[in-house]
């Protein structure tokens, strides 16, 4: 039969290249309509990602996951536990690569209870470890979203009012066993000005459209693994920031890397005060970054600094938030028929086989639909502009 | 010297302390004892404060009780009423041993606290073998700025105290695994009980009333699973099973709710009836009567299942209702009219969100002056010489200029000297180039200094964390501290910095360990300094 075949590509390489499959299929003509409407809607933000809009660059987000028995499906690969924790890791690294000066902690519920797996924190190496080891956890119970929330919020209400408070849900049970009405906690979150997001794993939940609508966050229910990665790199960019949210001037640490040798007449070897606890980290050295306030030395930045507290960060770490603030205006679209010239793309220089091409409207430059989302998703900025040596 | 409020709860005549005869007062925080004619107490003390109480054997003439505090003072109160002075000081005894383990527990439970914390985090026992075994500063100190952290950043308690909420299919959850031999094995964990408890309160208080005096808890669970009660058909039988009565007063609660109604005007729950469509359309179907004896068999089950269901559903929601505030909901979980119309919070169900057209967040706008400055950062000001445009348009003509013909002179670029000491320094093992000599100082010291050295650092890093919290200044209690810290930095310098300076130097390690210990402190003392002068300035 020719299902046979076709399942087996669709295990071994299914997720990588859906569209594949569905050529075969004759009654999976709606799949490939999802496809398009998905297509269409990152094209949209693309589109949308323009203005000055004043955004909540630093961000204190807690992740929720459901550890509930029914993340132990197996529709996601190897199943819904481990594939989560999977994607979970490369957002953490994604997460910290564009918010530089941002905290994340996670927290997980299963049993009808609420447990933090790691607290607040800027490094990422504490989170991806711990998500490593939480593969092996066992899925029992019901989730808790009250109970989760809570936790979350005995945190959060502490963080000053600049910064943006956020939760990221990722439920995948259709129930939620909580102690008290969920109600009033919805209250409690919005007169926090906490914004509630949720990935839902299984379907809609009326409760979390509800929870997601009176927060200001946004619900998605995932159709396969790709989309699932898709929607949690939705939340790496910063949100907009609400018109009630303070501004104030935050006082920060800018050090400068010093490194000396053992020949140097005052050469002093020191410990960084973020490892003093444990033994594995680097001993004595002669190198690091001092706060210019206190002195102390630490190996690694940004960290706010044990001593006296003041957030010390390197000026790399704030302009790779620029971007966000300075987004890439969106290209003109036109169809590939309206080009005289030979038909490649600036970028990579291969054929132009789509129908749509994009054009930079300050070099007017072709790019093909991949380079043109590439370049809006990653570089932020057009290959060709800075290439060339115009003075403006 | 007794307030009036003080609650006596034994009074004992005839009681002699240092041959004076007076009476013995218990009270409820306290033991005193007056003097035969006197009203005030000579003699006083706090439960919280006795370690302990001793009575002389039974053999001796003098009937006695003795006190010892935890001071070490001991106080021997002597019963000498001639009928009943063994019943008085038995008495005594008896309230004593009833009441001082209350008051000991009060006074323990922090001592137990930091205890525990000093065990579980070996760390903190460093830090306070440092800090207060040598005096650098005050345990009070010590553990009221711990306290204080541990009780905001600490998720233990939390965690130990989470309400959790009834699942519904708790019942269900249990499943029953046949062990075998024609039985099956009910799996129960406290949280199944509790849920069992809170839903259904009929059984709670029949586990009050029967464990354990009539049965064991493995008993009672076995006849609960037992009885018809849990299971579905509920045939009464007779009333020899303890939990018929709990079939009957469950009964008579779903007979309360069902005339309560539902008071939601948008739904009418009784023009909602069971239509079949297959025995032709328009054929009008019996009403469904009431009355036992005209119902089938399957019939009437159907209906007993149905009834258990929806009795479990609205004990689980009351449950839940109870537990938290119900305010919001009406009664046993149902929407009242009024708080349906009158809450904004839920929107009406009569308008459907999903076919709204979708609300974008509104949005600030950024309001950047010079927003190219992002791109490439401040630029000094410089004066300039040019005055006209034209002078600036000649002078990048002539540069250009220049630059076209440029001929390079090679041997008037770089002196040979400089040359070399640059590539020297950029080669590996050169000045800028010794990311490698960490590994070297590691084994250059060895390890016992280092771990002296790293807690020295830990204990320093505390210290100066108090320090610098002070800032900025703005209370006299911040006045007090800022100044009681630099007194115990100064301190730890002199007993814990210097010691360990001369203990390496005796071992002839040529290194500055302890140079950045002392530019932090340093940095501290110029700050404390800087603020003390501008206080000074202000006060002038």
């Amino acid at each position: 039969m020719d299902e046979e075949p076709e399942r087996a590509k669709r295990w071994e390489g299914g997720y990588e290249r859906t569209w594949e499959v569905l050529k075969e299929d004759e009654s999976g003509s709606l799949k490939a309509t999802v496809e398009d409407i998905l297509f269409q809607s990152k094209r949209k933000r693309v589109i949308e990602n323009h203005g000055q809009v004043r955004l909540g660059m630093m961000r204190h987000l807690y992740v929720l996951i459901d550890c509930s028995r029914s993340m132990e499906d197996q529709d996601l690969k190897p199943n819904r536990l481990a594939s989560t924790l999977k994607l979970m890791e490369a957002f953490v690294d994604e997460y910290f690569d564009q918010n530089p000066i941002s905290q994340v902690g996670i927290i997980t519920t299963k049993n009808k209870r609420a447990e933090k797996l790691t607290d607040l924190a800027g490094n990422p190496k504490k989170h991806i470890a711990a998500l490593k080891k939480a593969v092996d956890t066992l899925c029992v119970g019901e989730p808790s979203l009250y109970n989760s929330l809570n936790l979350a919020i005995q945190t959060l209400k502490h963080m000053p009012g600049h910064t943006s408070r956020e939760i990221l849900i990722i439920l995948s049970s259709l129930t939620t066993c909580d102690p008290a009405s969920i109600y009033e906690l919805i209250k409690t979150l919005k007169s926090l000005k906490v914004r509630v997001s949720v990935i839902g794993l299984s379907a809609e939940v009326r409760v979390c459209t509800v929870l997601t609508r009176e927060t200001g966050g946004s619900y998605h229910v995932i159709l396969d693994e790709s989309h699932f990665r898709e929607l949690l790199m939705l939340h790496v960019k910063p949100p907009p920031a609400s018109s009630s949210s303070e501004c104030s001037l935050i006082r920060m640490g800018f050090p400068q890397h010093t490194i000396a040798s053992l020949t140097d007449q005052g050469a002093k070897p020191s410990f960084s005060m973020s490892h003093l606890d444990n033994s594995s980290g680097p001993g004595l050295s002669l190198e690091g970054y001092f706060c210019p306030q206190c002195h102390a030395k630490y190996t690694e930045l940004p960290v706010e600094c044990k001593v006296c507290g003041l957030t010390l960060v390197l000026a790399p770490h704030l302009a790779r938030s620029f971007h966000h603030l300075f987004p890439l205006q969106a290209f003109t679209e036109s169809s590939v028929e309206e080009l005289q010239e030979d038909r490649f793309c600036q970028a990579c220089q291969g054929e132009l086989k789509d129908k749509i091409i994009f054009t930079c409207p300050s070099c007017r430059s072709v790019f093909c639909v991949e380079c043109d989302l590439f370049i809006h998703d990653s570089l932020h900025c057009c290959p060709c502009c800075i290439h060339s040596q115009s003075t403006s | 010297m007794a307030s009036l409020s003080e609650e006596v709860l034994l009074v004992v005549k005839k009681v002699r302390q240092r041959k004076q005869d007076g009476t013995l007062y218990l009270m409820a925080e306290r033991i005193a004892w007056g003097p035969e004619g006197k009203d005030r107490f000579t003699v006083s003390h706090l439960y919280a404060d006795i370690r302990c109480q001793k009575i002389s054997p039974d053999g001796k003439a003098k009937i006695q009780l003795q006190l010892i505090l935890h001071t070490g003072e001991s106080t021997t109160f002597h019963f000498s009423n001639e009928s009943s002075a063994l019943k008085d000081r038995d008495a005594a005894k008896e309230l004593l041993q009833q009441l001082l383990p209350k008051f000991k527990k009060k006074a323990n439970k922090e001592l137990e606290e930091k205890n525990r914390m000093l065990q579980e985090d070996p760390v903190l026992f460093q830090l306070y073998k440092d800090l207060v075994v040598s005096q650098v500063i005050s345990a009070d100190e010590f553990w009221a700025n711990r306290l204080g952290d541990m009780n905001n950043s600490d998720p233990t308690p939390y965690n130990n105290k989470q309400d959790v909420g009834i699942s519904g299919a708790f019942l269900a959850d249990i499943r029953p695994q046949t062990d075998g031999c024609n039985g099956l094995r009910y799996n129960l964990t406290a949280d199944i009980i509790e849920s069992i408890f809170r839903t259904y309160p009929a059984v709670k208080q029949k586990y009050g009333e029967n464990v354990p005096h009539n049965l064991t808890e493995k008993e009672f669970w076995t006849r609960f699973f037992q009885s018809h009660y849990f299971h579905r058909d509920r045939i009464n039988t007779g009333t020899q099973d303890i939990f018929s009565e709990c079939a009957k007063q469950d009964e008579k609660g779903l007979k309360s709710m069902v005339v309560q109604g539902v008071k939601n005007p948008l739904v009418d729950l009784l023009s909602l009836e069971d239509k079949t469509l297959d025995e032709g359309y328009g054929v009008s179907t019996t009403t469904p009567s009431t009355s036992n004896a005209n119902r089938t068999v399957k019939e009437s089950s159907n209906a007993a299942i149905i009834k258990r269901f929806n009795h479990h559903s609205a004990m689980v929601l009351a449950a839940g209702s109870r537990k938290g505030q119900a305010a919001q909901m009406g009664t046993r979980g149902i929407l009242t009219s009024s708080s349906l119309l009158l809450n904004p919070f839920f929107s009406l169900a009569i308008e459907y969100e999903d076919l709204q057209r979708e609300n974008r967040l509104k949005t600030v706008a950024l309001n950047l002056k010079k927003s190219d400055r992002y791109a490439h950062g401040p630029v000094p000001l410089q004066s300039q010489h040019y005055t006209t445009s034209q002078d600036i348009i000649n002078s990048v003509n002539h540069i250009r200029h220049e630059m076209v013909n440029y001929k390079p002179n090679l041997t008037q670029v770089l002196s040979s000297t400089a040359a070399s000491s640059a590539i020297t320094a950029l080669s590996p093992g050169g000045v800028l180039m010794m990311t490698g000599t960490q590994q070297a100082i590691n084994q250059m010291i060895p390890t016992e200094v280092q771990g002296e050295l790293k807690h020295l650092y830990a204990a320093a890093g505390e210290l100066l964390r108090h320090f610098w919290s002070c800032f900025p200044v703005n209370s006299p209690f911040l006045e007090e501290k800022v100044m009681k810290m630099k007194t115990n930095l100064e301190r730890f310098q002199m007993t814990k910095l210097c010691p360990f300076q001369e203990k390496i130097q005796r071992q002839y390690l040529s290194t500055n360990l302890t140079g950045h210990l002392e530019e932090m402190l340093q940095t501290a003392y110029s700050k404390f300094h800087v603020w003390q002068t501008r206080r000074m300035l202000r006060k002038t």
